[in-house]
């Protein structure tokens, strides 16, 4: 018997169990895949960084750079991207829904799993589609590195509240994301702020305004957000499930965000 | 040149079954708490004033669960040993028309609402332990409700201990297909086909459908995702469930 088939099956045997023993191990919400590079199909996901500067996005087109940059960044820059962000209508200036900017989809994310098939698929624009849901989930709500985006119960830190401290941990609960948008994926047309000001302000509301209250009330800077994990604020929904505190940076982790957002490929 | 052969084979059979072993072995949940399986550190269980759960066991014997009394009585049962025996309990269950018998909606059986799970406030936000405030909102009765779906979701599915239930990236085995016999309408089907095990009395031939407690998976929906290949209990496991239901406190 020829020597190089005995060294076949050795390695055979080697590479079951090495296999069988990255199984064991599941990856975490917040840690990075082991050795993953994204899938060529991506054209989804969330944001791994927030700009940084609470609802202040530099407006859409701030907003659309930073996908822009995080998908160059990990060899998807080919695409046009966009971020899934409504601004509500001002004197002059017709609104702008987070729906008609993504393109027509399908969409996948970084693993090639599908998120949605088409822009009806991912909002549930009849029952039967509302009521089957689109495919995004903690599991396929993925960034653009491939990370799980944590949620509730994953980490308990109380200081996951505090930016300072939730902007050098990957591991704070962060799975509130930026969308200023109602649950058909078109912008609010009534007069409160559910955009930070056309993601223009990084302010926090008036001394008074804020109380405990999540929804948008008169004169208050606020956001409104979903849940890429569908975990929480009273109805899980993936695109507007309530608002923030406000719109300052250290605003947003009070209620379990960092101002990530979603991003899409229009192409 | 067969000896070493067949000692090479060996030895590569032995390495790939401990590595399989080493990949299925359940670990301890203390360990491997990344999805909040136990009660978060801090939590305030208050089992009397619940009103949702999702059963911690199953009855065992596939889709049979003597019918929808049987399945009731599980309910009340559970309940009363972590001290919620207090409310009227019942199963979120349909059944299907038979001659002479009316079908019998789930959504027709658990009252009003509004729903809670074991815990209030774990996260300093009561709306986290609500399940539904009603019948129109736990079923998304409107486009806009159903939209914005219910706050049924994996961490807020708990069964009557507080745990959350095992799903899709949890270790085996996976738990998440519930049973309800149910349209995502919350209504039993009226075409001929079995979707309730023969109304939770047959545990070989049949199906069940069930949704996702995690609502992960193939369709997301909490009660209505997808049919079992089987109503045997064996049936049940091979496709992500162990015969689990909700329970409804009626009042």
């Amino acid at each position: 018997m020829p020597k190089i088939k005995t060294s076949a099956l050795a390695l055979f045997g080697i590479v079951s169990l090495a296999s069988c023993l990255l199984l064991a191990q599941t990856q975490k919400p917040g840690e990075y895949p082991r050795g993953e590079k994204p899938s060529p199909m991506i054209n989804f996901f969330v944001t791994s960084v927030p700009v940084g500067d609470g609802g202040n996005l530099g407006g859409l087109a701030g907003a659309d750079a930073h996908c822009q940059m995080l998908a160059t960044a990990v060899g998807a820059g080919h695409r046009i991207w966009h971020a899934y962000l409504s601004t509500q209508a001002r004197p002059g200036k017709p609104a702008v829904n987070a729906r008609d900017r993504i393109g027509t989809g399908p969409w996948y994310n970084f693993r090639g799993e599908i998120i949605a098939q088409d822009l009806a698929h991912l909002h549930g624009d009849t029952m039967e589609l509302a009521h089957q849901g689109n495919n995004l989930n903690k599991l396929t709500g993925l960034t653009e590195k491939g990370q799980i985006v944590p949620g509730l119960y994953d980490y308990n830190d109380p200081r996951d509240g505090d930016w300072e401290y939730a902007k050098n941990t990957r591991f704070s609960s962060r799975h509130e994301m930026l969308t200023g948008t109602q649950p058909d994926g078109t912008a609010f047309t009534d007069s409160q702020d559910h955009t930070c000001d056309n993601w223009t302000s990084n302010k926090s509301p008036d001394p008074g305004k804020s109380g405990g209250n999540l929804n948008a009330s008169d004169g208050r800077l606020n956001a409104q957000i979903g849940f890429p994990d569908r975990n929480g604020g009273g109805n899980g929904s993936w695109n507007s499930a309530h608002g923030t505190r406000g719109c300052a940076q250290a605003d947003l982790p009070k209620t379990h965000g960092q101002g990530l957002f979603y991003c899409f490929a229009t192409n | 040149m067969t000896r070493p052969r067949a000692y090479v084979v060996l030895v590569s059979t032995l390495m790939l079954a401990s590595g399989l072993l080493l990949a299925q072995q359940a670990v301890p949940t203390s360990q491997y708490n990344t999805q909040g399986v136990t009660p978060p550190p801090g939590s305030n269980p208050t089992p009397a004033k619940m009103t949702f759960f999702v059963t911690s066991v199953g009855i065992g014997k596939g889709g049979n669960l003597g019918g929808l009394a049987g399945a009731d009585a599980h309910c009340q049962a559970l309940a009363t040993a972590v001290g919620a025996g207090g409310h009227t309990w019942h199963a979120y269950l349909s059944t299907q028309a038979r001659p002479g018998q009316p079908a019998v909606n789930a959504r027709d059986r658990i009252g009003t609402g509004p729903w809670f799970n074991w815990s209030f406030a774990q996260l300093g936000a009561p709306q986290n332990a609500l399940i539904a405030v009603d019948l129109a909102d736990l079923h998304g009765d409107t486009l806009i409700q159903a939209q914005r779906g219910n706050n049924f979701f994996k961490q807020s599915a708990r069964n009557e201990h507080g745990q959350v239930i095992h799903g899709i990236g949890d270790p085996p085995p996976i738990q998440h297909d519930i049973l309800t016999g149910s349209n995502w309408d919350g209504r039993a089907y009226t075409d001929n086909a079995d979707h309730t095990c023969n109304n939770w009395t047959s545990s070989s031939t049949g199906s069940a459908q069930v949704g996702h407690s995690d609502r992960i998976g193939n369709g997301s929906s909490w009660n209505s995702s997808n049919a079992t290949k089987g109503c045997s209990q064996a049936d049940l496991e091979s496709t992500g469930g162990t015969g689990l239901f909700y329970c409804f406190a009626i009042n």
